[in-house]
C-alpha cells in the first residue's frame, strides 16, 4: 500500500527534498518574516508571473512584444473603472480584466501579428504607448489625477470577508496566481500538443504551416492568453497599491522589466523566468536599499543582458543546465576577437 | 478659419526640423542595410549626443553647436567598437540570430538610458546656444527659426557628405556592396568586418550629432530616446526597408505631421498620431508609401 511510503517518497522527482523545503518557505513567508518581506514577496511573485506571460509570447512564440505592459495597466484599469466608477465588488473587476484584456488583445492581435521581428515590436510599442496617452486624456480612467481603489473587506465579493486585506492576503493571492501560470505554462507549453505547435511556428512559420498547423490562429491564442495573464496581475496589482496612474501602470517600464526578466533568465524556458525575475527585481530592490539609487540597476541590467546574449544566449538557466560551459565562452571570446579589425 | 500665415510657418517649421529627421533616418536604414540587424539603441544614441551636447557647451562658452566635432569623433570611435559585438550575435551557430540581434541593442539601450538617468537624473537639461536663438523674419513668407534653420542646414550637408562617400568613393562602394550580398562581397575580397564598423561608426556619429542638434531645438531628456527609436522606425516602415530616396521623403512626412499635430491637435499627442500612420502604413503597403522598399513583415 502506498500509505506506508512516506509522505516524501510519493513526490516525483530526484530533488524532492528541496521542492518540499521551497513550498514549506513559500506557505510560511509572510508570518515568518514579517511585513516588509512579505511586501517583497508580493513583487517578485507578481514580477514572476508577468515574465511568464512575456515569456510565452515572447520566448515561446519567438514574438518580441513590446507593447504588453499596456495589458498590465489594462487589467489595472479594468478592475478600478469597475470599483471606482461602478462600484463593484473586486472579483466584478477581475472578471471585466479578463474580458477586457482577452478582447483589446484580439483586436490587436489581428493586424499586428502580420509583422514579425522589429516591426511587431515597434507595433506593440506603439499601441501601449497609445494606450498611457489614452488614458490621460479620458475621463473614465481619471485622466491626469488617477483613480483611488477601495480596499476594505467588503470590497472582494461584495459583502464583509472575516480576514484581514492586507500584506498577508496579498502575499497568498499573488502566490496563487504565481503558481497558477507557472502550472498553465507547464502544462501548455511543455506537455499539451498546443507547445509543439507554438515552438514548430518561432523555429520556422513556413514549415509549420506545411504540416498543417494554422499558423495565425495559433499566434492569436499565444497572444490573447499571454496578455490575459498579464492583465490578471495588473487587476490585483491596482487593488493592492490602491492608487493607480497612468504614467505608473501603463508606463514603458514595466514592458522593458518584463522583457528583460523573462530574456536574462532563459528565453522559451519554464524556469527561466523565475530565475530572471527573481535576479533583476531584488537586484532593483537592493540597489534602491542599500544604494539609495532607483536607477542604478538599469545599466547594470543593460550590461547583462549584453554579456549574455554575447556569451550565453540561452540565459541563466542555460548557465545552470549547463549548456555553456567554459569551452564554449573561451570559443565565444576568440571568434568576438576575429571581428575587432578595424583599420 | 485656416490662418496662412501660421500655416505657412508650420510648414517652414515642419520641413527644417525635416532635415535633422532625415540624417537619423538614412544612418538608421544604412545600419540595416549592412548589418541586416534592426537598431533598438538609435534613439539612446540621439539622447546620449543631446547629453553630450549639454556637458560640452559650457567648454566653448554655452555654444552646443562647438561640440559637434567631438561628438562625431566619439561616437564614430564607439560605434565601431560597438559593431562588432552585433555582428557577433548575429551570426554564427546560434539559434533566432535577428531576435539576439534585437535583443542585444535592447540591452545596449536599457545600458544607455540607465547610465544616463543614474548620472544625470531624470530632469530636463538646456543645450544651450545662444548663437542660434532668434529668427530670421522673410517678408511674406515667415519666420525662419535660426536653431531648426542651422539644424537643417546641418542634416542636409551631413546628408551629401555621406552620400558622396557612399557612392563615390571605394569605401562607400564597399559598404553598399555588403548591403546587397554579404557573401559575394567577401567573396570579391572585401574586409566586412571593417567596412561594418566604418558604417555602423558613421552611422552612430550622424545619429549623435543628430541629438545635439535636436538638444538643442528641444530639450535633452533621459527618457527621449524610445521618441526617437520610434520615429527612425516610422521613417523607414515609410521610406519602404532599403529604400534609401524614400527616407528623405519620409523625414519630411514626420518633421511636417509632428509640427502640424502639435499646432492643430495637441502637443501631447504626436506619437499617437504618428502611430496612426504606422499602423495605417504596415496594413495598407508594407513597401513603404512609394511601394519601392522591401516587404516590412
Amino acid at each position: 500500500m502506498t500509505d506506508d511510503v512516506p509522505f516524501l517518497d510519493r513526490i516525483p522527482g530526484a530533488r524532492r527534498h528541496w521542492y518540499v523545503a521551497l513550498g514549506v518557505l513559500l506557505i510560511v513567508w509572510p508570518i515568518a518574516f514579517g511585513n516588509f518581506w512579505a511586501r517583497i514577496g508580493v513583487g517578485a511573485l507578481m514580477w514572476i508571473g508577468l515574465a511568464q506571460s512575456w515569456n510565452m509570447i515572447g520566448g515561446y512564440a519567438g514574438y518580441l512584444d513590446f507593447g504588453h505592459g499596456a495589458y498590465f495597466g489594462i487589467g489595472a484599469f479594468a478592475a478600478g473603472i469597475a470599483m471606482v466608477q461602478f462600484g463593484f465588488p473586486f472579483l466584478v473587476g477581475f472578471a471585466l480584466a479578463l474580458v477586457a484584456s482577452a478582447a483589446i488583445s484580439y483586436l490587436v492581435a489581428v493586424p499586428t501579428l502580420r509583422l514579425t521581428g522589429a516591426y511587431f515590436a515597434i507595433a506593440t510599442w506603439a499601441f501601449a504607448e497609445s494606450m498611457k496617452q489614452a488614458a490621460l486624456v479620458t475621463g473614465i480612467t481619471g485622466g491626469t489625477f488617477g483613480l483611488s481603489l477601495p480596499r476594505s473587506p467588503d470590497t472582494l465579493i461584495g459583502i464583509a470577508v472575516p480576514f484581514e486585506i492586507g500584506e498577508t492576503f496579498f502575499y497568498y493571492a499573488m502566490l496563487l496566481l504565481c503558481l497558477a501560470t507557472m502550472a498553465l505554462t507547464y502544462y501548455l507549453f511543455e506537455r499539451h500538443e498546443f507547445g509543439y505547435r507554438v515552438k514548430a511556428l518561432r523555429d520556422d512559420q513556413d514549415a509549420a504551416e506545411s504540416l498543417g498547423i494554422d499558423t495565425t490562429r495559433v499566434k492569436r491564442q499565444v497572444y490573447v492568453l499571454s496578455c490575459v495573464v498579464a492583465a490578471v496581475f495588473g487587476s490585483v496589482h491596482a487593488w493592492y497599491i490602491v492608487y493607480i496612474h497612468p504614467n505608473d501602470v501603463l508606463a514603458p517600464i514595466i514592458t522593458d522589466r518584463m522583457v528583460i526578466m523573462a530574456l536574462l533568465g532563459g528565453l522559451g524556458t519554464l524556469t527561466g523566468p523565475v530565475a530572471g525575475g527573481l535576479l533583476v527585481f531584488l537586484l532593483e530592490r537592493l540597489s534602491s536599499v542599500f544604494l539609495g539609487s532607483t536607477t542604478f540597476y538599469l545599466p547594470l541590467i543593460g550590461t547583462l543582458i549584453m554579456v549574455t546574449v554575447l556569451f550565453a544566449p540561452s540565459g541563466i538557466i542555460g548557465i545552470l543546465r549547463g549548456e555553456v560551459d567554459r569551452d564554449d565562452v573561451r570559443k565565444n571570446v576568440r571568434e568576438l576577437g576575429e571581428k575587432f579589425d578595424l583599420l | 478659419m485656416v490662418d496662412i500665415g501660421l500655416f505657412t510657418q508650420i510648414v517652414i517649421n515642419g520641413l527644417l526640423l525635416g532635415g535633422i529627421y532625415v540624417t537619423i533616418g538614412v544612418g538608421f536604414s544604412l545600419a540595416f542595410g549592412v548589418l541586416e540587424v534592426v537598431d533598438f539603441a538609435v534613439g539612446e544614441y540621439v539622447m546620449v549626443g543631446a547629453f553630450m551636447g549639454a556637458v560640452l557647451a559650457p567648454l566653448f562658452g554655452a555654444e552646443g553647436i562647438f561640440a559637434i566635432p567631438i561628438v562625431l569623433v566619439v561616437f564614430f570611435a564607439l560605434g565601431a567598437l560597438i559593431q562588432p559585438l552585433i555582428h557577433h550575435v548575429t551570426t554564427g551557430d546560434r539559434p533566432h540570430p535577428l531576435l539576439m540581434g534585437l535583443v542585444f541593442t535592447f540591452g545596449l539601450a536599457t545600458f544607455l538610458r540607465g547610465s544616463v538617468l543614474t548620472i544625470f537624473g531624470p530632469n530636463n537639461r538646456d543645450v544651450p546656444s545662444s548663437l542660434l536663438t532668434g529668427g530670421v523674419a522673410v517678408p511674406g513668407v515667415g519666420t525662419f527659426p535660426v536653431v531648426r534653420t542651422v539644424t537643417a542646414v546641418f542634416g542636409v550637408t551631413a546628408l551629401v557628405v555621406f552620400m558622396y562617400y557612399l557612392y563615390r568613393t571605394r569605401g562607400g562602394m564597399a559598404i553598399r556592396a555588403i548591403a546587397e550580398d554579404r557573401t559575394n562581397a567577401r567573396l570579391m575580397g572585401i574586409n566586412i568586418n571593417r567596412y561594418q564598423s566604418i558604417a555602423y561608426g558613421a552611422y552612430a556619429a550622424l545619429t549623435g550629432s543628430a541629438g545635439v542638434f535636436i538638444g538643442m531645438t528641444f530639450t535633452a531628456n533621459p527618457g527621449m530616446g524610445l521618441q526617437y527609436t520610434a520615429f527612425a522606425f516610422f521613417m523607414v516602415v515609410l521610406a519602404g526597408m532599403g529604400y534609401l530616396p524614400g527616407v528623405i521623403l519620409a523625414g519630411i512626412v514626420l518633421g511636417l505631421t509632428q509640427s502640424f499635430t502639435a499646432v492643430y491637435i495637441s502637443g501631447n499627442l504626436v506619437l499617437l498620431v504618428l502611430f496612426a500612420i504606422i499602423y495605417l502604413v504596415l496594413l495598407v503597403s508594407p513597401a513603404g508609401i512609394l511601394g519601392k522598399g522591401e516587404w516590412a513583415t
